[in-house]
């Protein structure tokens, strides 16, 4: 009954700046509960109400969240969860992404005939499991908020009910998903029986006190935990399941998991690494051992996405093998990482660029799509330069971000992540990322060469473009301009908030 | 009264995660598939309470209410989703999952 005495008075009260540092969830959570109440009242139509709901719960967020990144780190809930500029750049990485996938579906759902109240629910459910999951300290409170994240992401990939493809893509996520949840959490459980704590810092500070406490049971919860990490990030040998989803998964929410699902689990396998030693220097063998399978893993993922994604004729697979590929850079990041003077800073910068153009070209290709989420082939770009100036002007943009060309994000990003490589003495590797992302220009410009110089095929629809969707568009071109023109302040930002893990 | 050893309940976990690991990858039916998940998930709670005894901490077991609370729902989802994919597919076998598959 020792655990019974430890509950001290302090943990039954809440100080005023520990509920600031928590307003974010607590606005997340309270417009969920309003929308789910709102969802089902039977006198009107909610669509409109709780879309407009939505919208504020997020951008309220947003907005709370630009206070709180400045702020200093604050520990909740007896160290269960940290609030730091980490979490909050990170939150508002999540909820910005879920903001624009909900402008975007609007008109999307209208035209599928999916308009139900529950697609919003999810994805706000999806936000509050990422947004706790990167500001959790403590390996359960990971996996509950994964299992939040992943099941109303499961629930959403299924969106489309009547659609096989949709329920299969949900069904593979599904199992894969769990399996790799149950993976983390067996990890999680040899880490505690070899620490006696399941808290990230707390193992952190065992093993440190405790270096004979380095058993192979240690070793391999650490592993089996960073694994199950390594699934959600979609890392070569992990990645199977990635194309069938996003090319399975309603195109708004294959955007969404681009971005912040990509993220949250990035964010997070930054402070699970951080936790169980890496680049704390601790023990030779560990971090020799977790820094060649990382590497392997990392020249694995980007040279396997970028040569699969050259034979993709369909944008949605191709964009999903892409995404692999920009895993691999991002796991040549975290290598570098406990390396560089930046630290993990580039690794945030470039999931903030990632975030900004992916979800650009996922708009696009929203309002591009016809009925049934069909007619994303490459084909079906043929001469849209000619009847959709502007949008293909957008997706140019975003291609060309994607490739690494400047003056964009994707440029900026690259370049601090690479330089940071190279700082960390990692030259073989950022010699493969470099000519890997050579490759990748092909399949991106191959895009533009059907958009600007062939003729349009058979018979062209115009489609409408939703005016929610244009102002997605509009403000993605402009931040992925802004962060290639003007990255220092994002870069400062991002360096600020990785020394504080 | 014969006393168990902790490596003997410990060696079993790992036993039951492994056959629930090895089911998630080579069967077939969905709704095995579906058995195997709760099979580590049961494993993973058998091994926190094994350590929680072991360490004489009540951490472990505190985790084992949060695990089966989660397993629980996560279950709700999948016979949701295999209802759905029933539907469109009239098969619970996953050799018939082949459409995004070029």
């Amino acid at each position: 009954m020792e655990g019974l005495q430890t509950i001290r008075p302090e943990l039954l009260s809440i100080s005023p700046e520990q509920l600031s540092a928590l307003r974010p969830y607590f606005i997340i959570f309270g417009g969920t509960i309003l929308a789910m109440i709102l969802s089902v009242v039977r006198w009107m139509n909610p669509k409109w109400p709780l879309f407009i709901l939505v919208l504020a719960t997020l951008f309220a967020g947003i907005v709370d969240s630009f206070r709180l990144v400045p702020e200093a780190p604050l520990t909740l809930f007896n160290a269960m969860m940290i609030s730091d500029g980490y979490s909050h750049l990170f939150n508002i990485v999540f909820m910005a992404s879920a903001f624009f996938t909900v402008m975007a579906s609007f008109r999307y759902l209208d035209r599928e005939k999916l308009q139900y109240p529950e697609y919003y629910l999810l994805i706000l459910f999806a936000v509050l499991g990422m947004m706790l999951m990167v500001s959790a300290q403590d390996l359960i409170v990971v996996f509950i908020a994964l299992e939040l994240m992943s099941l109303a992401v499961y629930t959403l990939v299924g969106f489309r009910r009547a659609d096989r493809r949709s329920n299969e893509a949900a069904m593979k996520y599904f199992i894969l998903g769990s399996a790799a949840s149950a993976v983390f959490l067996y990890g999680s459980a040899l880490l505690y029986g070899s620490t006696g704590t399941t808290g990230i810092k707390e193992i952190l500070s065992f093993i440190q006190t405790h270096p004979t406490s380095m058993t192979p049971v240690y070793t391999l919860g650490a592993w089996l935990v960073i694994l199950g990490f390594l699934f959600k990030v979609a890392a070569v040998p992990f990645h199977m399941w990635m194309p069938d989803v996003y090319e399975g998964a309603p195109t708004p929410i294959t955007g969404f998991m681009t971005t912040g699902l990509k993220a949250a689990a990035f964010a997070t396998l930054i402070r699970l690494l951080t936790s169980v030693g890496y680049g704390k220097g601790l023990s030779i063998t560990l971090q020799a051992h977790l820094h060649d399978i990382l590497w392997v893993s990392a020249v694995l993922t980007m040279i396997l996405g970028n040569v699969v994604a050259l034979t993709q004729t369909n944008l949605k697979r191709m964009l999903a093998y892409s995404s692999i590929a920009h895993t691999g850079y991002l796991i040549v990041g975290i290598i570098a990482g406990s390396g560089n003077e930046m630290g993990y800073g580039p690794v945030v910068m470039y999931l903030i660029a990632y975030a900004a153009m992916n979800l650009g070209a996922f708009i696009i290709l929203t309002v591009l799509s016809s009925r049934d989420d069909s007619g994303l082939g490459l084909h079906d770009l043929s001469g849209l330069s000619r009847r959709h100036p502007w949008l293909a002007f957008g997706l140019a943009v975003f291609m060309f971000s994607m490739a690494g060309v400047p003056p964009t994000a994707g440029f900026a990003a690259k370049y601090v992540l690479f330089y940071s490589a190279v700082q960390a003495n990692e030259i073989p590797l950022v010699i493969i990322s470099v000519l890997c992302s050579a490759i990748s220009v092909y399949y991106y410009l191959r895009v533009m060469v059907y958009m600007y110089m062939r003729d349009p095929s058979g018979s062209p629809s115009v489609n409408r473009i939703p005016v929610w969707s244009t102002l997605g568009i509009a403000a993605m071109v402009f931040l992925t301009l802004q962060l290639g023109l003007m990255p220092g302040k994002v870069v400062l930002a991002a360096k600020k908030v990785a020394s504080s893990l | 009264m014969m006393r168990i050893e902790p490596w003997v309940v410990l060696a079993f976990c790992s036993t039951i995660f492994f056959i629930g690991f090895a089911g998630v990858l080579m069967r077939r039916n969905i709704i095995v598939i579906l058995m195997s998940i709760e099979l580590m998930l049961n494993a993973v709670n058998l091994t926190f309470v094994t350590y929680s005894k072991l360490l004489n901490h009540m951490g472990g077991q505190m985790a084992v209410f949060f695990i089966i609370t989660v397993a629980a729902a996560e279950s709700a989802i999948g016979l949701g989703l295999v209802i759905a994919m029933f539907r469109t597919l009239r098969s619970v076998d996953t050799d018939q999952i082949k459409l995004l598959r070029e």
